[in-house]
């Protein structure tokens, strides 16, 4: 009989046992029981607990009882241990939270209806769910703070709304490393402050808002613009960088609101830069390109897009009856997604027959995917990690927080050196392990040495920072003059970006296909400009104008990346879906239509015009690609160069 | 018999001779009840300041979403409402209404109650999208001219002003039969995406 009362040996599995308001689970050694309670499906409500920060257990909100321990214990700072008990439904664990929630609304404004956070705010939402019906402190009684201070230009703080979660200084030691903001005076007086008043410089505030589990941190660019039950919410990924941090689209009334952060802990990890959190509502005021035009000598004028296909058809293959093919060229840019470039590179190469297609003005004769071959994540796991120049984490500046982590949390050495720099970099670095290089486009070669140098004695894998969303997947998928999708060698290379924009400024290429031209540095207008006084026929497909497109023979709009769908590959080659969050600003179809229908006009019919079997057709053709899937790496084994 | 029909005659002339209680509306009118629930009204404070502060809960809690609101930040020196948000746009589609009254019970100001005025009809759908000016409370000094209800809010369907918008037409936009045959996708070619969406099983996945 008492020998049944002992428990079973708890199996040798490096798991430990837990039991939460009666369901149980095995879960990591060191797991945290707010962590073991979400995979239990058991809400424990937190404030200062945030999933990636250390925990700091000030909020107390999370207090639940443990058997055996004579106090409730912070379930945020409470590894779990074998045959732990738990219950979050004692009298004493809701008297507790009535408690801690009527302390902090002791002192809040009744602020939710003018408030930004309202609809969307941990508090309300505890406080309905776990809170007391009534306060017993007199509401003219409560002590009042400063309302909407700016910290910046980007954030405003409501002082009153506080609670004192501690998760913006956190964020600002564990996370970004700048320490701009600061915890002043004592007791209720306490108030959250820059540091001696300086206003905020970070370039990555716009988080702050949405860690702050309160509207005491809002945005001042997304103030009262909208309800969170207004919004419209679509997963996307945001368009300003090759990071490719995924984002949630928030539109209302056609416009986009704001772009919120949707963490992939193999990305952004929750996190984005300002840069690209602004770059969403600022798409609302840019100047588009709506209707398609034909334009000759003797004036431009409005026409359908059957007839401006048509007429770009007819121009294209009149062009190559009287100068052959290879007096056409064809430029794509790295904001198109997977799916038109696919199609784009196949109208070059079979359509048109000219080896002259690039989406770059760089020409890169020795492209090949072992530059691209470190992972984001992977960057936590390098025993050092050079970064060449400081261009990496200006164009994705996301990075920055990576590297942090990585210095920070796993021990990761980190070395920022000069590009230039010739001096050897073997003696400064650990002996054993993974070494990580990150450098951008433009420090290529310097990498490409420092890389050949290292591998002599270490294990080096390389991560290059592509430009533009998707500038990773055009030259996975061969829109390049000198590699074939897939990095596959071609028979003919042709001319780089540069050079066919030259030859046409020369008269040597008379038809130029350019889709998504516009986002070329103004260094290049002038060149463009010679480019678009000299050719004979410029077929231009595009979100928004440009000097090409002022020029353009035959002028198609285009959708902007947020107004279709498609695949784009980050510059780990990450393949990740985009979604239409809005509808397009044009009435005309999306790019790959144009592309299937100015294909079948050149002679070329029967090519997919829809995304997902345009996808379908690239996943066949690109294996890497279909073992990516949605959401993995595009990885490939071995560069073949042409 | 008879006099069972003397009775009922008798019945009919005494109520042929009462005052009838229909009136001659329009030109003469009976007052509504206290509480009658007829168009909105916006009320102000005395010193003329909106009581509305573009909260949105009473487009929250209205059964038919027939209220839009567009808030804005007041500005300081010359606010249009106590405290840091007004309501930049209101409006409601009239046609759509049940009168219900949520939206008044919804309101942490008191700023909109449903009003005694239940002459509703007009010869053009537009001007039954009420506007801010419409239902706000008539102050001297203000002027109040009628801005047309904006192209996306509460009368976005009745207007048809949604059409002559680049980019927000339902109409569907591959104008010259370039589409292939498959089927439209919600946002792709003007549907807006906010129709309930078919996801495709290469769309659920969660990335
Ligand atoms: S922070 Fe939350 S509880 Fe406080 S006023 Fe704002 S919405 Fe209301
Ligand atoms: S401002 Fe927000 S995040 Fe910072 S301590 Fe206060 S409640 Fe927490
Ligand atoms: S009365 Fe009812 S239906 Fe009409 S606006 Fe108010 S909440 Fe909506
Ligand atoms: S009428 Fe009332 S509920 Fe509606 S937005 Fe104005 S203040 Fe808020
Ligand atoms: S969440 Fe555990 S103490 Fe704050």
């Amino acid at each position: 009989m008492a020998a049944d009362t002992t428990p079973p040996a708890a199996p040798e599995d490096g798991l430990v046992g837990i039991t939460i308001d009666g369901r149980t689970a095995r879960v990591a050694k060191g797991t945290l029981v707010t962590d073991a309670s979400a995979i239990l499906g058991i809400h424990i409500p937190v404030y200062c607990a945030h999933p990636k920060m250390d925990p700091v257990a000030v909020c107390r909100m999370c207090l639940v009882h443990v058997e055996k321990m004579p106090k409730l214990q912070p379930a945020c700072a409470t590894p779990v241990s074998e045959g732990m008990v738990v219950s979050t439904e004692r009298a004493d664990v809701a008297k507790t939270r009535e408690g801690v929630l009527e302390f902090l609304l002791l002192n809040h404004p009744l602020d939710c209806p003018v408030c930004d956070r309202g609809g969307e705010c941990d508090l309300q939402d505890f406080a309905f769910r776990y809170g007391p019906q009534a306060s017993r402190f007199p509401i003219t009684e409560k002590v009042h703070f400063n309302k909407a201070v700016p910290l910046s230009d980007r954030i405003e703080l409501d002082q009153e709304r506080c609670i004192l979660c501690w998760r913006c200084t956190r964020y600002y030691d564990e996370i970004t490393g700048e320490k701009e903001l600061v915890l002043q005076e004592r007791g209720v007086h306490t108030l959250v402050n820059t540091f001696e008043g300086k206003p905020l410089t970070s370039a990555f505030q716009g988080n702050l808002p949405e860690i702050c589990p309160v509207g005491a941190l809002t945005n001042r660019k997304y103030r009262f613009k909208a309800r969170p039950w207004d919004l419209q919410r679509t997963k996307g990924v945001c368009p300003t960088c090759s990071y490719g941090c995924n984002i949630n689209i928030d539109s209302r009334d056609f416009e986009i609101k704001r772009f919120a952060s949707r963490d992939n802990p193999l990305v952004d990890d929750m996190w984005l830069c300002d840069r690209g959190r602004d770059s969403g509502p600022s798409w609302n005021n840019v100047e588009r390109i709506r209707r398609p035009v034909l334009r000759d000598a003797t004036g431009s004028r409005e026409v359908s897009v059957s007839e401006a296909v048509a007429a770009a058809a007819r121009s294209l293959r009149e062009v190559r009856e009287r100068h052959g093919p290879s007096s056409i060229a064809v430029l794509g840019s790295a904001e198109n997604t997977n799916e038109e470039i696919w199609l784009l590179q196949r109208l070059a190469r079979t359509a048109l027959e000219t080896p002259h297609l690039d989406h770059q003005l760089e020409a890169f004769p020795d492209i090949g995917p072992e530059e691209h071959a470190l992972g984001i994540a992977e960057i936590e796991q390098c025993a050092a990690v050079i970064v060449l120049g400081d261009e990496p984490e200006r164009e994705a500046p996301v990075l920055t927080l990576r590297l942090f982590k990585a210095q920070t949390k796993r021990g990761v050495a980190i070395r920022r050196v000069v590009a230039q720099a010739t001096r050897s970099l073997v003696g400064e670095l650990p002996a054993e392990g993974l070494i990580g290089l990150i450098a951008d486009e433009t420090n290529r070669e310097h990498a490409t040495a420092l890389a050949g140098e290292l591998s002599r004695s270490h294990q080096v894998r390389r991560m290059t920072v592509t430009r533009g969303v998707n500038g990773r997947g055009a030259k996975d998928l061969g829109m390049l003059p000198n590699s074939g999708p897939g990095y596959t060698a071609v028979d003919q290379a042709g001319k780089a970006g540069r050079h066919i924009l030259e030859a046409s400024a020369a008269g040597l290429i008379t038809g130029l296909v350019v889709m998504g031209g516009s986002v070329w540095s103004a260094s290049v207008t002038p060149l463009l400009e010679r480019v678009a006084a000299a050719l004979e026929v410029l077929v231009v497909i595009d979100t928004r104008p440009g000097p090409l497109s002022r020029a353009a023979t035959v002028l198609i709009p285009g959708h902007a990346i947020f107004e279709k769908g498609g695949t784009v590959t980050n510059m780990e080659g990450r393949v990740q879906r985009v979604r239409p969050a809005l509808p397009p600003a044009t009435q005309t179809p999306s790019e790959t239509r144009i592309l299937s229908a100015l294909a079948a006009e050149l002679g070329a019919a029967g090519w997919p015009g829809d995304h997902l079997l345009i996808n379908r057709e690239l996943v066949t053709a690109v294996p890497a690609y279909a073992r990516a899937g949605n959401g993995g790496r595009a990885l490939f084994e071995a560069a073949v160069r042409a | 018999m008879l006099i069972e029909i003397a009775k009922g005659m008798a019945h009919t002339l005494r109520v042929m001779l009462r005052k009838p209680i229909t009136v001659q509306w329009p030109e003469e009118q009976k007052p509504v009840a206290p509480r009658h629930r007829g168009r909105h009204i916006l009320h102000r404070y005395d010193n003329g300041m909106e009581k509305c502060i573009g909260c949105e809960l009473c487009a929250a809690a209205c059964p038919v979403g027939c209220i839009y609101v567009g808030a804005a930040e007041n500005d300081p020196a010359n606010p249009v409402s106590p405290g840091e948000r007004y309501a930049e746009r209101y409006e409601i589609n009239l046609l759509r209404c049940i009168y219900c009254g949520y939206c008044a019970e919804a309101c942490p100001t008191e700023a909109i109650t449903l009003g005694p005025r239940f002459e509703l009809a007009d010869y053009r759908k537009e001007r039954l999208v009420a506007t801010k000016e419409d239902l706000l409370e008539a102050w001297p000094n203000m002027a109040q001219s009628r801005r047309s209800p904006s192209d996306h809010g509460a009368g976005a369907d009745q207007t048809g002003r949604a059409s002559e918008v680049p980019g927000l037409s339902p109409r569907v936009a591959w104008e010259d039969g370039i589409d292939s045959s498959a089927s439209p996708r919600p946002g792709e070619y003007g549907i807006p995406s906010h129709v309930p969406r078919v996801i495709s099983p290469d769309e659920a996945e969660p990335r």
